[in-house]
């Protein structure tokens, strides 16, 4: 009895050593592969560059100093003190006051040509004061607030069945023209092929984004329509320049001369795609001034890495997320041909590295992915040239490391001319800057395709990707079935960034002005219209009379002060989103708020 | 008259029989049974094209028509049709592809050479990890017993719990995708069937007279277990082995074509599936082949696999 005890005993003392020491072994097995995976950066240096591998002292990590807000709100006016404008407060907006019952004030700090293009986008949607106090706190946002937007556009949201649609009924109250189709039902697929099936099987109405290879098919089918988009973005091939040997510019240099776009385009492209001259596309003012790009040559290209210090080559990652965009169609093709391009131009090895999308993003950037390079673009939001320059090169944007003053000063100078002629000198020095100094290769502006079944009238295919359903008539039937290539995240609507999201928002809330049907101007919107002064600082909206949000109350001015208020006044116990970033209003306008300590 | 004589009297009227291995009565069965044989055809003819793959594939498979020096530029289009000359289907001054030209403007057909190697190399270095493993694991713990076979074979048995490709897909997350990692994950997952076929011959093979007789002239415990034992427990194994490859290059391809095991430009075949999945219909040819070489290839494991687990089964000694 006494031994058998014993025996147990031992049993279960061993049982869980054993089981203890797998649980360490597993756990240290973890602990010694994060960091290979998170923090490439830290190893890159000693792998990756021969010549020299500085060892980077841990440097401690600062402790993160909150920023101060310094907005003030009663209701009805939204300001920070004007002399803020001139101190550390970054933002463009000083104040935004209702001055009566139907007009708003946008007081400026600088002056700014594309306000109306800017105010037109619709984040800066307009919500009723109320339900913004009311699904809105200190605490965490109700699912209400996410899932069903009110606002006072022609559908609202009626049903979202997660994983598989979202349902909008027409607005029978809505100010403008009537909706065509009663219902409104968007659903989406990651496939081309899956979408494409669809809509030959008549089970959708239109798609978005058809397949290259489906252009054909859909021209050549009499019970199909395809609108082509135009191309109003750029595919850029990002480098961030903070680790050898991309801190070389010659290196850049030759890595944009050693990559044929031209051929990149015709094999991967649908039609109406061009080659990128510049970053900008040429259809917006000033885009395309300068210099155009590099032109395709492996000897120059060869020759500049070796004067880098790189005869043979270097081994480095070539990153993407794997995920269809008008500018990139098909990004594991041409992530594969820039990686067989790379190889065969400058013997450079490219260890192909697919990131889920958010995490990609992420990581790009706030440049964090320094030990290669990375494969994303930009869709205009607004079209202006800011929308494409400052945004990327500004001197606060880290995603291509360390910016360069030969165009960052001269950047914020040509954004506060409003005449694109006047600034015309300014844009061809930037542009012929940035050339120099690459911190990206722009490479394409991709065009791509939206098809629709062949009744459908008014078929749209906005260039900003912003399609408003109610214009179209779904040939007489009561329902109109969207199919695009993603479920939106979340309908925060004043606080996405993604533009499958966006699209259902277009259609519910509405902002002061809006883009014309498939083109981009902006035009009066809630704003019967938006006047400026002389310099272009203060900006005068007459809003729109008679108009009722989703729930039945009336759109008035202190609607669009709170709004503002969520959206800009990082003070305010509404200023609570979706993912609490609110990129759109701090990277367009600026947060109210200025560095603490 | 000794002991010579008889046997020398016993030949003469021809009444000796020649001792016969087990392995040569496996492979007499197995050569009766035409699906092996099939089985071990179709395998014979892949190593051979996975050995000669550099000898036989037209082009590189990594390389891009577009890179390759003097290739008429009219010609290479991505998801070229396939342009056999003999078949007339298409002008002669366009090179011949027979399986067409990929996504990337690959050569199809070198790259499905080359995808022969990585897939049977995907198998046996698979199967080889988990059944060394599993083997040692699953006769120590059939041999022993005690409390080392409950925590063994308990943590097979959680081992088994999960759905192998899920499991499989968690290992790769934590490791990292790529082929390195995609192989271990299949190795892990695939070793509790091993450990389990071991210990179940182990535990029947140790109660043998044979066995206790070693252990009764002092033989120690490695060498009853290694030398005795082992050699003994070892056909349930080929066969497991045997349809275990067939189930590696499964998963390698499932695991691939979820991004998560090989990387490209490797031509992999699941990888060469997921890759064009949307171009079923306008490309056929691309999804068709590598997915057809994935069959032929598990199919050529299964049947020389269940061949060889009737072969060795001797409860069907008597047909012999």
């Amino acid at each position: 009895m006494e031994e058998r005890t014993v025996n147990k005993k031992l049993f279960n003392l061993l049982s869980l050593l054993v089981l203890a020491s797998m649980m360490l072994a597993a756990c240290g097995g973890q602990a010694t592969e994060a960091p290979a995976t998170e923090a490439p950066a830290t190893e890159a240096p000693a792998t990756e560059a021969p010549t020299e591998a500085p060892t980077a002292a841990p440097t401690p990590e600062p402790t993160p100093i909150p920023d101060v807000p310094i907005a003030t709100f009663d209701g009805t006016s939204l300001s920070v003190p004007a002399e803020e404008c001139n101190g550390d407060y970054a933002g463009l907006i000083q104040s935004v006051v209702a001055t009566d019952a139907n007009t708003v004030t946008f007081t400026l700090c600088r002056p700014d040509p594309a306000f109306l293009s800017k105010i037109a986008f619709n984040v800066y949607g307009i919500y009723p004061s109320e339900w913004i106090e009311a699904t809105a706190g200190d605490g965490i946002r109700t699912s209400e607030g996410l899932e069903h937007p009110i606002g006072t556009g022609p559908y609202m949201v009626s049903e979202w069945k997660r994983g598989e649609s979202v349902t909008l009924s027409a607005n029978p109250e809505y100010w403008g023209e009537a909706p065509y189709a009663e219902t409104l039902v968007f659903r989406w697929s990651t496939e081309s092929a899956a979408r494409m099936l669809e809509l030959q099987a008549g089970t959708v109405d239109a798609i978005d984004n058809v397949g290259p290879e489906d252009f054909e098919t859909v021209k050549n089918d009499a019970t199909l329509q395809l609108k082509e988009r135009p191309a109003l973005n750029v595919f850029y091939i990002g480098i961030t320049n903070t680790v050898a040997p991309f801190d070389n510019v010659k290196v850049r240099q030759a890595i944009a001369q050693g990559i044929d776009r031209q051929r990149i385009v015709d094999t991967f492209y649908p039609p109406g795609s061009e080659v990128a001259s510049h970053f900008t596309p040429c259809a917006i003012p000033n885009g395309c001034v300068g210099d155009a790009w590099y032109e395709f040559n492996a000897d120059a290209a060869k020759a500049l890495l070796a004067e880098a210090g790189y005869p043979d080559g270097f081994a480095m990652k070539l990153y993407y997320r794997d995920v269809v965009r008008g500018y990139l169609p098909q990004v594991s093709n041409v992530a594969q041909d820039i990686q067989a391009q790379l190889k065969e131009n400058l013997n450079i090895d490219a260890e192909i590295v697919v990131m889920e999308s958010g995490a990609f993003i992420e990581a790009s950037t706030s440049g964090s992915l320094t030990d290669g390079i990375y494969l994303l673009g930009w869709g205009a939001d607004y079209p202006h040239i800011t929308n494409f320059l400052d945004y990327h090169f500004g001197a606060a944007n880290p995603q291509f490391g360390t910016q360069s003053d030969t165009y960052t000063d001269l950047l914020v100078e040509g954004a506060q001319i409003g005449i694109p002629t006047e600034a015309e000198s300014i844009y061809v020095e930037i542009n012929n800057a940035i050339r120099e100094y690459v911190p990206m290769i722009p490479v394409a502006h991709g065009g791509s395709g939206v098809a629709y079944r062949a009744d459908v009238t008014n078929p749209q295919a906005s260039p900003l990707g912003t399609e408003l359903f109610y214009v179209s008539d779904p040939g007489g039937r009561d329902t109109f079935v969207w199919m695009q290539n993603a479920e939106p995240i979340s309908l925060f609507c004043a606080d996405e960034s993604d533009g499958e999201s966006l699209r259902v928002c277009e259609q519910v809330v509405e902002s002061l002005y809006t883009y014309e049907i498939n083109g981009s101007d902006a035009i009066p919107a809630l704003a019967e219209s938006c006047t400026p002064n002389e310099d272009l600082t203060v900006w005068t909206c007459a809003l729109r009379k008679g108009v009722k949000f989703h729930d039945g109350s009336d759109f008035d001015a202190a609607d669009v002060v709170a709004t503002f208020n969520m959206g800009l006044n990082i003070g305010s116990p509404f200023h609570v989103g979706n993912t609490n970033l609110w990129e759109y209003f701090d990277y367009l306008w600026g947060l109210m708020k200025k560095p603490g300590g | 008259m000794t002991q010579d004589n008889k046997v020398a009297a016993l030949d003469a009227e021809g009444l000796t029989l020649k001792s016969v291995s087990l392995w040569q009565v496996t492979w007499r069965r197995l050569f009766r049974r035409r699906s092996a044989m099939v089985g071990l055809g179709i395998l014979g003819a892949l190593i051979l094209i996975a050995f000669a793959a550099p000898l036989l594939a037209p082009y590189d498979p990594i390389r891009s028509m577009l890179d390759v020096d003097g290739y008429p530029r009219e010609f290479a289009k991505r998801r070229a049709a396939p342009c056999i000359h003999i078949m007339g289907d298409c002008p002669d001054e366009q090179p011949q592809h027979i399986m067409g030209l990929d996504g990337n403007v690959r050569d199809a057909f070198s790259r499905l050479l080359y995808g022969t190697r990585i897939s049977l190399f995907i198998g046996f270095s698979t199967v080889t990890f988990a059944i060394v493993i599993g083997t040692v694991l699953g006769a120590v713990s059939g041999y022993f017993g005690g409390w080392l076979d409950n925590v063994i074979m308990r943590f097979m048995d959680v081992l088994l719990a999960f759905p192998s490709l899920l499991l499989a897909i968690a290992i790769v997350t934590v490791l990292g995708p790529g082929l390195t990692n995609a192989l271990l994950a299949i190795g892990i997952v695939s070793i509790p069937s091993y450990a389990r076929v071991v210990r179940s011959s182990v535990l029947s093979v140790r109660e043998m007279d044979y066995v206790s007789a070693t252990r009764a002239l002092g033989g120690s415990n490695f060498d009853i277990l290694f030398r005795r034992i082992l050699p003994n427990a070892l056909t349930p194994l080929i066969v497991q082995g045997t349809l275990g490859i067939a189930s590696a290059i499964l998963d390698a391809a499932a695991l691939s074509f979820l991004g998560l095991g090989a990387q490209p430009p490797l031509p992999e075949w699941g990888k060469m599936l997921a890759d064009e999945r949307n171009q079923v219909f306008t490309a056929p040819h691309l999804v068709f082949y590598p997915g057809f070489a994935i069959m032929l290839t598990v199919l050529a494991f299964n049947l020389l696999g269940d061949g060889l687990r009737d072969a060795l089964d001797p409860r069907l000694a008597h047909n012999t």
